[in-house]
């Protein structure tokens, strides 16, 4: 057979080993009992090394199925993912000495991954999915302590930059829009639990 | 005979309260205004709505799910028509004959064609659920552990053989999606599994932030990536009534398709995409209109619409009678039954016959809605068209983040959700499908309790799933399903049947 690599196949089969090698590390904590009585570790066990074999074979059969090469991510679309993953990363475990309030819960975790996505979105590759990303962490981090509408706000203004041809007037427009129907249906009719405005 | 009648009486009761009526009417304007609309589908919308769902009783929640749906095939084949674009995947077939025939100066005849043809095989498949649902009932109350494990493989092997694309990657992905559903606490063991310490996975990985992630975020990302080709609708709706020669033809192709589709909507996999295709080849092999295919053919309209629509409502078969999700949608039915404490399975027909038989009378009610609300409302629709995907989006995000927050009123759902995003958006770029996962995630759990017991009592002896008749049945039809997808002449026909 002549070698015709499908790198989409290659790398979705290394994707599953790599996911199903780090269950079969973690599942070493976990009683295997046996065949009988099965104990906690039993299942993922036969789930992960299924997983492995199954993950290899994908990368197998990929080496002659393709051509089928990856989208063409630039230089710059893979040096922003490094990047993103890096300040992120970095983010999450330095915000909690520098304000206290990134302490609690899982705030230290939302700026982590707000600014990750914003550095993943300077490249044009990953513009969209980083915006839109980072516009729902607005949302997590604005909700409990700033409320409903600027959690909102925010997230409306942030997906908003994501498409070019958004105006200036329709995004207000929008704005206004969605705040009032988000109050209607969500505070006004379900009555969901959450603090309208800013906490002090 | 009578007991299906009194039963059905029974499920009118239901369904006619004034509640159920209008959560179902209310599921189908979603429905269909999501069906018209294209870049959001049912999936993505049933999961927004699923937190909004908890606070309603368990039988109004599932008659709103159901609604959308079904909905969605209705106003799918609006755009078809009209714009030549596919509001939902399951109408993509209906461009190819209702575009020409609309512009041949008949969309109004196309689009009624598309109405009554989906409301006569609506009503038909309602039947078919009514009828097949306490029999099927009975056969599953004999099953063992060891059967329920090998039908749910069975409903994953062939959910993933259906699948698009490669099967070993879907299987490779509903794998995965067992191994997520792992993660929580061991219910019989109350070990923890995977949780990394963070006590809000104790529950286990939240189902909605999966669906939404993968099906609803993701999918903006994706929309917004591919340039809006939208034309402004140029084509007149006109006469909506059909000619006698035109329903002459329409008639037996909406039967055949009735046919068709019923039968693929049970498969596991299947659904309304597949009972569609399948109907338009049928269609172009053997209706009399044959030789009109490609310019404007009625029965490649009447056959297809039928079809969906069948299948959407038979593929709720499987999942009323047997607990077994088969295609997303479903397992997402699934995750709003155990989310209201029911679990789906056999012991629902007698358990919950509220739930059961109101189900099935709002079916039939909720197809007379949507004939009602797509045709002579039909230019409302139309309109909805003309709002931009740049105003869309925003909205479907702030709905997504609000329903997910509140689920358990915490925002660690969302930043789950934001992850689920991410991997589902690498997983398109890499041709992961993100539905053999979600059915995975669903049926993981189920399964790992049947392995479990069934192994307790054959005393650890796993020929136990060979020994007993029915699961090795199963097992047999798993297997023989994996091999003929092994033969390069099925897989091509496969293939290219799903290519659309």
């Amino acid at each position: 057979m002549q070698l015709k690599i499908n790198t989409k196949d290659v790398v979705s089969g290394i994707f599953l080993v790599l996911v199903a090698l780090i269950g079969l590390y973690l599942n070493q904590d976990h009683n295997l009992g046996t065949a009988r009585r099965m104990g906690p570790g039993y299942m993922p066990m036969l789930v992960f090394w299924i997983q492995v074999g199954l993950g290899a074979a994908v990368v197998f059969f990929g080496l002659f199925n393709g051509p089928d090469p990856l989208e063409k991510w630039t230089g710059l679309d893979m040096g922003a993912l490094a990047a993103g993953l890096a300040v992120g990363w970095i983010v999450w475990k330095v915000a909690p000495s520098i304000a206290p309030i990134f302490g609690q819960t899982y705030y230290a975790v939302g700026v982590g991954i707000l600014a990750g996505m914003l550095v993943i979105s300077i490249s044009p590759g990953w513009r969209l999915v980083g915006l839109i990303n980072a516009a729902m962490a607005v949302f997590g981090l604005l909700l409990d302590q700033v409320g409903f509408f600027a959690a909102l706000a925010g997230t409306i203004l942030v997906s908003a930059a994501a498409e070019r041809t958004q105006t200036l007037k329709g995004t207000a427009g929008m704005l206004v829009f969605l705040l009032v129907l988000c109050w209607w249906v969500f505070i006004y009719e379900l009555d969901i639990r959450v603090n309208l405005w800013p906490q002090f | 005979m009578e007991l299906l009648l009194t039963n059905l009486a029974h499920g009118f009761g239901v369904a006619l309260s004034l509640q159920n009526v209008s959560f179902a009417l209310l599921g189908a304007l979603i429905g269909t205004a999501i069906g018209v609309l294209p870049g959001i589908g049912p999936v993505a919308t049933i999961s927004l709505l699923l937190p909004i769902t908890f606070g309603l009783p368990a039988t109004t929640a599932i008659i709103m799910l159901a609604g959308i749906f079904y909905g969605a095939q209705y106003g799918g084949s609006t755009t078809a028509i009209l714009l030549n674009l596919p509001g939902e995947v399951s109408s993509v077939v209906t461009t190819l004959e209702g575009y020409k025939m609309a512009r041949n100066g008949r969309a109004g005849a196309a689009l009624a064609t598309a109405a009554l043809g989906s409301f006569f095989a609506g009503s038909i498949a309602t039947v078919l659920v009514a009828a097949s649902g306490p029999l099927l009932t009975q056969v599953a109350l004999s099953f063992g552990p060891a059967d329920y494990f090998s039908l749910m493989l069975l409903g994953l092997v062939i959910a993933c053989v259906l699948a698009q694309g490669s099967i070993i990657k879907a299987i490779g992905m509903v794998v995965l999606g067992v191994a997520l559903g792992l993660v929580g606490t061991d219910v019989q063991t109350g070990q923890q599994r995977f949780t990394f310490g963070i006590p809000e996975l104790s529950d286990g990985i939240g189902f909605v932030p999966i669906a939404m992630g993968m099906f609803g975020i993701a999918e903006i990302v994706l929309n917004l990536e591919r340039p809006e080709a939208r034309e402004v609708m140029k084509t007149k709706v006109g006469n909506l009534w059909l000619t006698k020669e035109e329903f002459r033809r329409a008639t037996p192709a909406v039967l055949r398709g009735t046919v068709v589709g019923s039968f693929l909507g049970i498969l596991p996999g299947g659904g309304a995409s597949l009972a569609a295709f399948g109907s338009y080849m049928m269609e172009r092999k053997m209706s009399a209109g044959r030789a009109q295919f490609g310019n404007g053919a009625i029965e490649g309209v009447a056959g297809p619409e039928a079809a969906n629509n069948a299948a959407a409502q038979t593929s709720f078969i499987p999942l009323l009678t047997l607990g077994i999700p088969s295609n997303a949608v479903m397992a997402l039915m699934v995750g709003a039954l155990i989310i209201q404490g029911i679990q789906p399975g056999p012991r629902m027909v007698e358990a919950q016959p509220d739930l059961f038989w109101g189900l099935i009378a709002s079916m039939w009610i909720g197809n007379l809605m949507l004939l009602v609300i797509n045709l002579p409302m039909i230019g409302m629709w139309v309109k909805l068209l003309q709002v931009p995907y740049r105003f869309l989006y925003p909205s479907i995000l702030v709905f997504c983040c609000i329903g997910v927050y509140s689920l358990n009123n915490n925002v660690f759902d969302v930043y789950m959700t934001i992850l689920f995003s991410v991997f589902g958006y690498f997983c398109s770029k890499l041709k992961l499908e993100p539905a053999p996962l979600l059915i995975g995630f669903v049926l993981g759990p189920m399964m790992e309790e049947h392995l479990r017991r069934a192994m307790l009592l054959s005393r650890g002896d796993a020929m136990v799933f060979l020994q007993r008749p029915i699961s090795a049945t199963m097992l047999g039809i798993a297997f023989a399903a994996l091999a003929l997808m092994m033969l390069p002449n099925i897989r091509k026909g496969k293939d290219k049947a799903l290519a659309e």
